[in-house]
């Protein structure tokens, strides 16, 4: 097993209001196995060793499903290998290596201290609609509603994202596109969604302008950055919902 | 018809709204781009050996007998469609460039040179057809317009501003045509390589006819 030593160029900001600046940090004898966060983990054990204020940055599951760990790395969130933070291992990364590693950035991420942000914003969407409001029941016995297969793959797609905020991150934008399309499109599909559909688009979007995300460029950054495997289809299916919801509210269709 | 205005109201003001009206009115310059397109190629019909009208001299002349009520309508009604796209678009990058923070370090996936400059190359195409107008619309006679054009080109500077602005449009129009489908909801992963594909040609087949014209007066092929 080789070890590396790298060398790391970190976002540090005391706090909201501080002025933030790059500073450099050697990693020295990092086993190729550690995950990303680990290197931090080991980077951090050193600098509080010496004294000083350890890397502050979010982490929790450290199992790629819980979508709380974030960090851009070299310019792409989570590394751009299609895993989270925490699943991205340093052996992806060469001995002698510089690592660039920065906030989430976006004016709708209030950063908080060095590289956690505030996603907030992203829950805000889903309060405005990303919800079935009635009592649904528990779990229905298989094939008890009638739903196509390939209907119920692509919601259960659309649902595996984790509300890591990589896509705006990553957006040229800051858009938030592609987060709200894949929480709209998880319910939007199926049938227990179907009574608020169009409440929920107007409602999900509207929020999402009012927060300052910016607007989409169809660049798709979002999808090649999104640890999850989410597609920008999503998107395109938000565009048609929005509008046929509002073309349904205006002429007063109810379905 | 409360209900029709409010609607409408928040359409317009919403991110997706905004974006739809510009693929809207997108596809409608490049349904005007092809029909010019279209009329220019007439310009290698020549000019006819017994000294009558030539083809594009009798083309343009033909648009110009239109009753003039019905050409300013057309002419008004694309400039209202430009004022929407270019007005919408600047609005919408101002709001994008406001919802940054930038990074020390940009890294890029997978977004298009042609997507990242999307603003560039449509501020080009406007100051270019603000150029085009002047030059050929309002300075020019319908009744001798295949030496007007003639003349203009054979000046190097003009053929390659010409050309320059076309090479922008090409760029403009190759993340144009395929955001127009993702933008109106008519996308899927199965497909978009399909629109790809589409987008390319369009702009090689139309950027390329556009720029032959002063290639072929450049070469002396028309004269």
């Amino acid at each position: 097993m080789a070890n590396l030593n790298l060398t790391l160029k970190v976002w540090r900001q005391e706090n909201a209001q501080a002025q933030g600046r790059i500073e450099t940090y050697k990693a020295t004898n990092i086993p190729d196995e550690a995950s990303f966060l680990e290197m931090l983990d080991i980077v951090n054990e050193g600098l509080v060793h010496e004294g000083k204020e350890p890397i502050h940055f979010d982490h929790d599951c450290r199992e790629g499903i819980c979508g709380m760990c974030s960090l851009t790395i070299n310019g792409v969130p989570h590394g751009g290998k299609h895993v989270t933070t925490c699943q991205l291992h340093m052996r992806q990364f060469k001995d002698g290596d510089t690592i660039w590693i920065e906030p989430f950035r976006a004016k709708a991420f209030p950063l908080l201290r060095d590289l956690m942000v505030d996603r907030t914003a992203l829950d805000n969407i889903i309060a405005a609609g990303g919800f079935v409001d009635i009592r649904t029941g528990s779990a229905p016995n298989a094939n008890n509603v009638p739903i196509r297969k390939k209907t119920a793959d692509a919601a259960f797609d659309a649902a595996a994202c984790i509300g890591c905020g990589a896509c705006v991150a990553s957006c040229k934008n800051s858009s938030a596109m592609l987060f709200t399309s894949a929480k709209a499109a998880h319910l939007n599909l199926l049938p227990q969604g179907q009574p608020e559909k169009n409440k929920r688009v107007l409602a999900m979007v509207q929020q999402m302008d009012a927060l300052g995300f910016g607007n989409c460029t169809n660049q798709y950054e979002c999808e090649a950055a999104c640890p999850k495997g989410i597609t920008v289809d999503n998107i395109a299916k938000l565009n048609r919902d929005y509008m046929i919801a509002c073309a349904s509210e205006a002429v007063g269709v109810y379905s | 018809m409360n209900d029709i205005i409010t609607t409408a109201c928040k359409f317009v003001t919403s991110s997706i709204g905004r974006k739809i009206l510009v693929a809207l009115t997108g596809m409608c310059l490049l349904l005007f781009l092809v029909g010019h397109l279209a009329g220019n190629m007439t310009i290698f019909g020549g000019l006819s050996p017994e000294g009558g009208t030539s083809w594009i001299d009798s083309y343009a002349t033909g648009l110009h007998s239109m009753p003039a009520w019905l050409l300013w309508a057309i002419r008004l009604g694309l400039l209202a469609i430009l004022l929407v796209h270019v007005g919408l678009t600047l609005i919408l990058k101002y709001e994008n460039y406001t919802a940054r923070t930038h990074y020390q370090m940009e890294g890029t996936l997978k977004a298009t040179l042609a997507s990242r400059t999307m603003v560039l190359t449509g501020v080009m195409i406007f100051a270019f057809l603000g150029f085009h107008l002047w030059q050929l619309t309002f300075n020019g006679d319908p009744h001798d317009c295949y030496h007007h054009i003639l003349a203009a080109f054979q000046n190097p500077w003009c053929s390659a501003f010409y050309i320059v602005a076309i090479c922008c449009l090409f760029m403009h129009v190759r993340h144009g045509v395929q955001s127009i489908f993702q933008t109106l909801g008519l996308n899927t992963r199965k497909i978009r390589p399909l629109y790809n594909i589409i987008a390319i040609l369009f702009g090689v087949v139309v950027c390329g006819l556009f720029i032959s014209i002063p290639v072929c007066v450049l070469t002396g092929i028309l004269h």
